[in-house]
């Protein structure tokens, strides 16, 4: 207990010294800038105090200066580290005070150059004896006149006096030149006066230059700090945890694996060129595979509708039409036959993303739809939405419980074997309970045939899709249960004694499709998801629109279509877009629940192996960076977007 | 279509408001959207529903029979004693500390990090204020595995540059040993949270209405006050929204924890070790129910409770307004 106590305790208390001291800080900078139009002469000496402290602790804080850091107990060494931060401050704050005072150049001038100057003559001189630079003439004279040249440029572009930007430039570049290039530690001390007296002295002549600012000045200033303050932290933390560690990921896919030498391109094409990435050589078995096939036949179908309602409407395929159920349904099914012949971590994540995204969108539009003013809306919805609130881990858990497979000799533990081999024990005994189930589903059968006999007999043929869709399914079903064609349905065989027994389907091992089992994890999941945007979308339609339909005479489903549809379809391309992006990423379920074997690895797992298990930096960082243009497309989408809303 | 066929078709919908045994049959028939529903929700419920129940159930049934054939005499908590006593490599109660000490400090610094950033988006005047927004939130799609490495490669050792021309090595984040620490996970979380975190605050603080801040103004008010006085506790909705959002994400991730802090035991939260119980080739699978469900229920009883604030987060992160 004390030790969980404990731990406890020390992360309360690292949270707390984080926030406070960011708040600290924050607060702090917006009370100093508050001086800017209040006070100017408070203001100018708080900020050069504190800017000399800061460069006073880095100087002592570092060591860099003589006696810092040494003394007999504690209280001495904080003394002898915080004395030349304090002394540096409190002149620095002098000078900033008597500039904010005087107006007359000259005497700004002076102040200026002999405050700032003197501060860095001070430093030099303490500047430990291994820091003395060497004297350097060349390098020392390079640096400064070509930094300066570029501050004076930077300058003159920016319609200031040149000499500003040569002031800054020349002491950055002297620092350069002067601490930068030679060797330390075997200067003199005199020399090391002068290399730190000089820069000191050109800021102090650069900031007696800037005159004391007007009302309307210092209303920009303060406008600009603002700014600076309040989106500083922000910016600072996504640059160092996001942006630069996103470039140096890319410079680290074009080193070898220990990051050591340019290999160019060599990562990315090891990728390509590795069967476990992409592996086309059994695509011509796409070809003779069921889905494509059904995919194919489904597309012929989408042509001949798609002809007849052009010749009736104008149009081959507009949104509910007969022709677009065969497109739709047909392309996924293609997809499926393209997907399961050609292997490979880059093709698994293609297909994670196309059959993701579709079923969850689709899904997720009907729930809402179906949701929508039915009683208990709200249970349904919290029901479907709650797999929102699980792990991912977690939901990888429970669905591994769901696809237990175990020997046909056992019984089934896992929900889907269990039906699945149920069914089989059903449609091949002669029991009355699969006489009875047999009768429903046959019964369920004729009349979507009548369905479908009723819409062509009215000769309206949207409506014959659905229920003609489900009627081939559930005929093929009817068909196999019967036994009219084929050995019956479900997970049942023959063994070798002429016996039937149970058959499960391996689901998670059982490659190329156990890659659509473990999307339906994520299909479950994220069903949620776009239900919840597209049920708001949907009671966002303006009621008098759909009236006014109704009015008109308009069913149901042509609401739906002609109506609801297109008032969302913006929204729905945001769902589509955000699936697209998560999906692309996916890793946890593919992690726990097989780890990329059996053919289902994909992009993610494959780059935290290589850059996190096996130590392949640098074909890691190509992973990432391949992850990275993919998601690239939809990236510029959303900027595009977001430029029109903006 | 034509004015005939939706004439037609309405004269048949209008047919078929009958009474007698086809009105029970069209009322049935009209009602199928309605079965549909409650199919998929009971289909939907049902994987939770089985591993609950399965929590409950000692090793010896979970291996023989499914969890619908359970028993009520069959019932019993063994695996959640188990998994909540301290043997090292399976117990709970660690994890779900390191679990919270990551949530709650990658919860709390994003928020105020990120209101800062949105007010200064929405209402202070500065030059490439409109592409400097849209830079930050476009990072929203950017894949955190493209910062892992880099991140890890600064946690472990620094960050170091070496001049080019001079040739000599500046360090500028000195190396604090911050991996395997929770620390570590919070802090990256922190970061990645925040192109999300502006994106959703800046939509709603953008919406406030302009007098409230010319009026204050006015009055003399600078930005500091304004932000603090009157920003703050209009947007306390919003803020909640994230708030859950957040704490849902980051005490449900895998990914960031397992690269920064999966190789200490010491500092592993809850999904790390559910995930290895899992990679334990049924040796505790017996366990992964129980303590799924434990991982699962802090997560669940945010979601139920806050569900509104939830939703709406999630609404005003993807439709604008």
């Amino acid at each position: 207990m004390g030790d969980v106590i404990s731990k406890v305790v020390s992360t309360l208390i690292t949270v707390v010294i984080a926030v406070g001291a960011s708040a600290g800080l924050w607060v702090g900078a917006n009370l100093v800038f508050n001086q800017v139009r209040r006070d100017w002469s408070r203001f100018n000496a708080i900020a050069y105090g504190v800017i000399g402290f800061v460069v006073g602790a880095i100087l002592s804080g570092n060591r860099l200066t003589a006696g810092s850091g040494k003394g007999d107990g504690r209280l001495e060494e904080f003394a002898s580290w915080v004395w030349l931060p304090l002394v540096i401050g409190i002149a620095s704050a002098a000078v900033g005070f008597a500039l904010s005072r005087i107006e007359d150049p000259t005497p700004r001038l002076v102040i200026g150059a002999v405050g700032l100057g003197s501060l860095g003559l001070l430093s030099g001189l303490l500047l430990r004896e291994e820091y003395r630079p060497d004297v350097d003439i060349g390098p020392l004279v390079g640096w400064t006149v070509a930094i300066a040249a570029i501050g004076g440029g930077i300058s003159y572009l920016r319609k200031r006096p040149p000499i500003c930007g040569v002031l800054i430039g020349g002491a950055i570049g002297w620092i350069l030149g002067a601490f930068g290039s030679p060797d330390l530690g075997g200067g003199s001390a005199a020399w090391a006066a002068v290399a730190s007296l000089v820069p000191a002295a050109a800021i102090g002549v650069r900031v007696s230059m800037t005159p004391i600012p007007d009302r309307e000045r210092k209303a920009r200033i303060d406008q600009s700090s603002r700014a600076v303050i309040f989106l500083g932290p922000a910016l600072l933390f996504i640059f160092a945890t996001l942006v630069v560690p996103a470039i140096r990921t890319m410079y680290l896919s074009f080193l070898d694996n220990d990051a050591a030498d340019f290999v160019w391109f060599d990562n990315y094409v090891d990728t390509f060129r590795d069967p476990i990435s992409w592996d086309s050589s059994d695509w011509t078995n796409m070809f003779t595979s069921w889905p494509f096939i059904i995919g194919v036949v489904l597309l012929v179908i989408f042509v001949l509708v798609g002809t007849y309602t052009k010749r009736t409407t104008g149009k081959t395929v507009e949104l509910g039409s007969a022709s677009m159920a065969p497109l739709v349904i047909g392309g996924l099914f293609l997809a499926f036959g393209v997907f399961t012949a050609l292997r490979g971590t880059i093709v698994n994540n293609l297909w994670w993303v196309v059959v993701v995204t579709a079923f969850s969108t689709g899904l997720g539009l009907a729930v809402a739809v179906l949701a929508d003013n039915v009683k208990f809306e709200k249970v349904a919805k919290s029901v479907i939405f709650m797999p929102m609130a699980i792990s991912l881990v977690g939901a990888a858990v429970i669905w591994r419980f769901m696809y237990v497979a175990r020997d046909s000799t056992k019984t089934q533990t896992g929900v889907m074997n269990a039906v699945w081999v149920g069914l089989g024990k059903l449609s091949t005994g002669s029991g009355i309970p699969t006489i009875i189930v047999g009768v429903l589903v046959t019964i369920v059968f004729l009349a979507l045939l009548m369905a479908v006999a009723r819409a062509l007999v009215t000769q309206s043929y949207a409506r014959a899709v659905v229920p003609g869709v489900f009627a081939i399914l559930l005929g093929w079903f009817v068909i196999r249960y019967w036994g009219i064609f084929g050995g019956g349905i479900g997970g049942q065989k023959i063994n070798s004694a002429g016996v039937v027994v149970g058959d499960p389907i391996n689901f998670v091992q059982d490659p190329p499709y156990n890659n659509f089992w473990l999307m339906v994890v994520l299909i479950w999941i994220q069903t949620g998801f776009s239900m919840v945007i597209l049920s708001a979308a949907i009671k966002a339609v303006p009621t008098e629109l759909i009236e006014a339909a109704r009015v008109d005479g308009a069913t149901p489903s042509q609401i739906f279509w002609r109506v609801t549809l297109p008032q969302i379809s913006t929204t729905i391309g945001v769902v589509v877009t955000t699936l697209i992006v998560l999906v692309m990423k996916v890793y946890d379920i593919v992690k726990v629940m097989t780890n990329g074997n059996f053919g289902t690895q994909v992009l993610a797992n494959d780059m935290f192996q290589q850059a996190f298990q096996f130590t392949n930096i640098g074909r890691g960082a190509s992973l990432a960076t391949l992850l990275f243009l993919l998601v690239l497309p939809v990236m510029i989408f959303n900027i595009r977007r977001m430029q029109k809303e903006v | 279509m034509s004015d005939t066929t939706l004439t037609r078709q309405a004269a048949t919908a209008r047919a078929a408001e009958r009474q007698g045994v086809g009105g029970v049959i069209y009322g049935f028939l009209r009602n199928i959207p309605t079965w549909v529903l409650w199919l998929i929700v009971m289909v939907w419920s049902l994987p939770t529903v089985g591993l609950f129940v399965n929590s409950f159930r000692d090793r010896d049934s979970q291996r023989a029979t499914g969890w619908w054939s359970i028993r009520p005499g069959d019932l019993t908590i063994d695996n959640y004693d188990e998994i909540f006593s301290a043997s090292a490599s399976t117990s709970l109660g660690d994890s779900l500390l390191n679990s919270m000490s990551i949530a709650i400090p990658a919860t709390l610094i994003p928020i105020a990090v990120a209101a800062f950033a949105a007010y200064g988006f929405a209402w202070i005047d500065f030059p490439g204020r409109k592409w400097l927004f849209i830079g930050t939130v476009s990072l929203l799609a950017i894949p955190l595995q493209v910062a892992l490495i880099p991140l890890l490669q600064l946690y472990v050792g620094g960050a170091h540059l070496t001049l080019p021309f001079i040739d000599k090595t500046v360090t500028i984040i000195p190396d604090f040993d911050l991996v395997g620490t929770t620390t570590a996970v919070w802090l990256t979380h922190t970061g990645f949270a925040l192109p999300f975190a502006i994106f959703l605050l800046h939509n709603y603080m953008s919406q406030l209405p302009k007098d409230l801040f010319e009026a204050a103004r006015i009055d003399g008010a600078d930005h500091f006050t304004i932000f603090w006085r009157l920003v703050l506790p209009l947007s306390v909705p919003v803020l909640a929204a994230f708030a859950i959002f957040q704490f849902l994400w980051t005490w449900n991730d895998f990914l960031i924890a397992n690269t920064m802090a999966g190789t200490n035991p010491d500092a592993i939260p809850t999904t790390i070790l559910i995930a290895n119980l899992a990679g334990d080739f049924g040796r505790n699978e017996h366990l992964l129910p129980a303590a799924g469900f434990v991982q699962a229920f802090v997560p669940l009883v945010v979601f139920f409770s806050l569900q509104r604030y939830f939703v709406r987060g999630i609404l005003a992160g993807s439709v604008k307004g």
